[in-house]
């Protein structure tokens, strides 16, 4: 009657659990996982390609020096993480492939005030740590 | 049973019988918490997840966090709530589970050959008793679900009344069928009764429609009509919060305790053991104790088990399946019974 | 429904905010005792205003809009969209991005039924179903995953094609999760079909005749369920269907539990597509030749015309009439979503059952409340 049921429920039981201990074990993400981008300064041109595609305005073109301690600075996209679908489409419309995808999703882009979602050139390329700047 | 007393202990029996039933009742209250746990447990090993885990070894000191929660919360009553049913429904149900557990011996010491029942008081008429207790609980619940003047706790509570209408019947018939077999009413008889064959196999056709009556008894899918919370929001307790719910959410637990021990004591042999054991000094105090726990546990695991398992009937399959099945088969049971009866009696 | 109450009833709302839902919705019943009197829907809880939203976004742009029409569909209405601007476009991709679209699209399916069916066991009681079915579902969301880089909105398609390939070895890995979901979808079957108490709930419970669905406009599931065999994969086919053999699933019976039948076979019939397409994918480009689409979209003025699209979502036909003025905005995007019509469906169903019957009902229809209210 219904017999099948709990055959099928006591076979369950000695099967592993397929859930995970988060935060211990992390998620594993695919190849094409879209996280935060990543800017690559000499390819950027700061055309303002990507901040017309993006669908959310979260691209804003800003002035930034071209290395960390330079005085010459020139045009890059900053992205407000509080905007950003991450979909991609910046990625893909990027003339000269400046944008790629990189695979942080947690670590600094979790913050207690509007203007630390704001991720500077510096820290899209990977010049400053994400985390700076973190005031609580 | 009389047990004499040295002298200077006399002018303080009564605190130390006070003492014993208190810690006693806290035993009770870490019986719940076990049961929750194993619930927890049990339902996240059919579903391939964890459980609780985090609070203490395995997870065993969630019930704590739980209760802390519970005690710190704000207590809520709603505007046109009926005072006097609304803050005594909990207590009430707590109180009957309570007068249940009066009765059922939770196990048997043997002390030079000599078995003393563990029971708060022994009574002749004990089965009848427990019965009697157990359909005090109704009260309890349509208290509750009256009392809380919300739309869906009135369907939990029309619900509950057609459901325990219909099996208060067939389990007061099989219990009777148990007594008529075995000559007695008293519950520590019926056990003793039990020394050659459990009477599960004297009577299979019983111990499976009191094993479903109480299951629609107790409250537990698929017979929880009452509180199923795909339909009524958590049904008959949806009100109340804080200790008050947690007074409800232990008493059912305790509820099916009890019903896991009436089971063991009616139908699995209770505590009997063999002669060598019970004549041993050693093990014939914790042996018959120990084999009635273990008996427990596993009719509360089948019990636990059950709820995951199987969807949920509706309310007139529910009213249906009494009268139309398990009465006549209980009826079935008790002539089987007589019959057995006269014959092993003769 | 009339206000005015008789001597033993009572108005019930299976209100907004529910365990039972799949999405907002009020559903106001008139109760005596445990029958239904009277019923009536109101929506518009999750109303996101999307149309509007699509004429102040380019179409590259309206991509990641659609995706949120239905979040548990995505890849369908993506398809549906990019359909509609790809008949405007006069473009169409090859057949490697086409048998692309076809597989991806199929997966989706798979895993909306197995959600489907585990909120319909949730339902009704059987809490460990949805555990069981989501334990299956998993498996598919990482296949999906591994090919668009999300579980969820994917953003994938592009018009004339797909962003990615297929990753390396992606047959070899979706050989053995298709073989095992066969095995399972066969245990889901014997359960339910052994499962008294589950007979006596769903068999005969909520029976829609062929008639009522196909005058209110239902599609799908519950319109193949009452014995009409209407499939808009085989009746309109669009990407490489016509290619496919496949068979339309039906049902005669109309009630819950010939709902629940057609998916789970329609998930076989979906295995069966998926091994076709991963045996017969050709190799080739992703996007048209000589045209300046690719994946990086140029700006497009996409022709003035109108043009209606539709394709077979896992919940019924949906479809698309796209306007066009000549600009890189669309003009009007009319969005015409299955379950609504389907939701209309349900009031007449649940007058003169019980309660129980109306979170049975409802769960089999399978829906997503988001996308009725767009």
């Amino acid at each position: 009657m219904v017999l099948k049921n709990i055959k099928y429920a006591i076979r369950n039981i000695p099967k592993p659990p397929v859930t995970r201990m988060y935060p211990e074990k992390c998620t594993e993400l695919s190849d094409r996982f879209r996280g935060l981008q990543i800017l690559d300064k000499s390819k950027c041109i700061g055309c303002g390609i990507c901040a017309n595609t993006c669908p959310n305005v979260a691209i804003k073109i800003v002035k930034a020096p071209i290395a960390p301690g330079s005085e010459k600075q020139r045009w890059f996209p900053e992205i407000d993480i509080g905007h950003c679908l991450f979909c991609g489409l910046c990625i893909d419309q990027c003339p000269k492939g400046a944008l790629s995808s990189g695979k942080e999703y947690t670590k600094g882009v979790i913050k207690w005030k509007h203007k630390d979602l704001l991720m500077t050139p510096d820290k899209l390329a990977r010049e400053v740590e994400l985390e700076k700047g973190d005031e609580r | 049973m009389a047990i004499e007393f040295p002298e200077f202990i006399v002018p303080f029996l009564p605190w130390i019988r006070g003492i014993v039933g208190l810690s006693l009742v806290g035993v009770i209250f870490l019986g719940a918490m076990g049961a929750v746990w194993l619930e927890r447990k049990l339902s996240a090993d059919i579903q391939s997840r964890v459980g609780p885990c985090r609070v203490g070894k395995y997870g065993l000191l969630q019930l704590v966090a739980d209760a802390i929660k519970l005690f710190t919360k704000e207590d809520l009553k709603p505007r046109n709530a009926d005072s006097l049913l609304f803050n005594n429904a909990t207590i009430f149900m707590m109180g009957s589970v309570f007068l249940m557990l009066v009765a059922i011996p939770v196990g048997a010491v043997f002390i030079n050959g000599v078995e003393y029942p563990l029971a708060v008081t022994e009574m002749d008429i004990s089965v009848l008793y427990i019965e009697a207790m157990s359909a005090i609980s109704i009260f309890g619940i349509f208290m509750v679900a009256y009392g809380s003047n919300n739309k869906y706790s009135l369907l939990g509570a029309f619900r509950n009344f057609a459901r325990m209408v219909g099996y208060e019947v067939p389990l007061g018939i099989t219990v009777v069928s148990v007594a008529v077999m075995t000559g007695s009413l008293n519950i520590v008889e019926i056990s003793r009764s039990q020394g050659l064959l459990w009477n599960i196999f004297l009577q299979p056709l019983g111990c499976f429609v009191f094993f479903v009556s109480l299951m629609a008894d107790m409250g537990r899918l698929p017979f929880d009509q009452n509180e199923s919370e795909e339909e009524l929001v958590a049904g008959w307790i949806t009100e109340y919060c804080g200790m008050r719910f947690g007074l409800g959410f232990f008493a059912e637990y305790i509820h099916m305790i009890l019903g896991s021990f009436l089971v063991a004591l009616l139908f699995l042999g209770g505590w009997n053991v063999p002669g060598f054991v019970a004549n041993n000094p050693v093990l014939g105090l914790i042996a018959p104790t120990g084999f009635l726990i273990v008996k427990v546990v596993f009719v509360l695991m089948v019990i636990i088990g059950l709820r995951w398992a199987v969807p949920r009937f509706r309310i007139d399959q529910v009213v249906d399946l009494s009268w139309k099945k398990l009465f006549p088969l209980a009826l079935l049971n008790l002539v089987w019974a007589v019959g057995l009866g006269l014959y092993l009696g003769a | 429904m009339e206000e005015k109450l008789g001597s033993n009833e009572m108005i019930i709302h299976l209100g907004p905010q529910h365990p039972m839902q799949p999405g907002p919705f009020r559903l106001n019943l008139k109760l005596k005792g445990e029958t239904v009197m009277d019923a009536e829907i109101e929506l518009g809880f999750i109303h996101k205003g999307i149309e509007k939203i699509l004429e102040n976004k380019t179409y590259l742009q309206g991509i990641t809009i659609v995706d949120r029409i239905c979040y548990l569909v995505a890849l369908t209405n993506e398809e549906c969209f990019v359909g509609c601007t790809e008949k405007l476009l006069g473009i169409e991709p090859p057949e490697r991005a086409k048998y692309i679209r076809v597989i991806l699209e199929e997966l989706t399916r798979i895993q909306s039924h197995l959600l489907g069916m585990g909120e319909f066991g949730e339902f009704i009681g059987f809490v460990s179903m949805f555990m069981y079915t989501i334990r299956e579902r998993e498996e598919i969301l990482g296949l999906i995953d591994m090919v668009t880089g999300a579980r969820i909105t994917h953003s994938y398609l592009k018009f004339g094609g797909v962003r990615d390939d297929l990753p390396a070895g992606f047959k070899e890995k979706a050989i053995p999760v298709l073989n095992n979901l066969k095995k399972s979808v066969d245990d889901f079957e014997q359960m339910f079909h052994t499962d008294r108490i589950y007979r006596e709930r769903t068999v005969g419970v909520g029976v829609l005749t062929a008639d009522v669905a196909k005058s209110l406009g239902v599609s799908g599931p519950a319109l193949r369920a009452t014995g009409v065999p209407f499939d808009i994969r085989k009746n309109e086919p669009y990407l490489v269907y016509k290619d496919l053999d496949f068979k339309v699933c039906t049902e005669t019976a109309g009630d819950c539990f010939a709902r629940v039948q057609l998916r789970l076979n329609e998930i076989r019939e979906s295995i069966y597509i998926l091994e076709q397409c991963l045996d017969q994918i050709p190799g080739g480009p992703l996007f048209p030749e000589d045209t300046p689409y690719g994946r990086r979209t140029p700006v497009m003025r996409v022709p003035a015309g109108e043009v209606f699209h539709r394709v077979e979502d896992p919940r019924g036909e949906m479809g698309m009439y796209m306007i066009s003025d000549g600009s890189d905005k669309p003009y009007r995007v009319k969005v015409r979503g299955p379950y609504y019509p389907t939701l209309q469906a349900l009031p007449p169903l649940i007058i003169g059952t019980t309660v129980a019957d109306v979170a049975a009902i409802s769960g089999s229809m399978d829906g997503c409340t988001s996308e009725a209210d767009r």
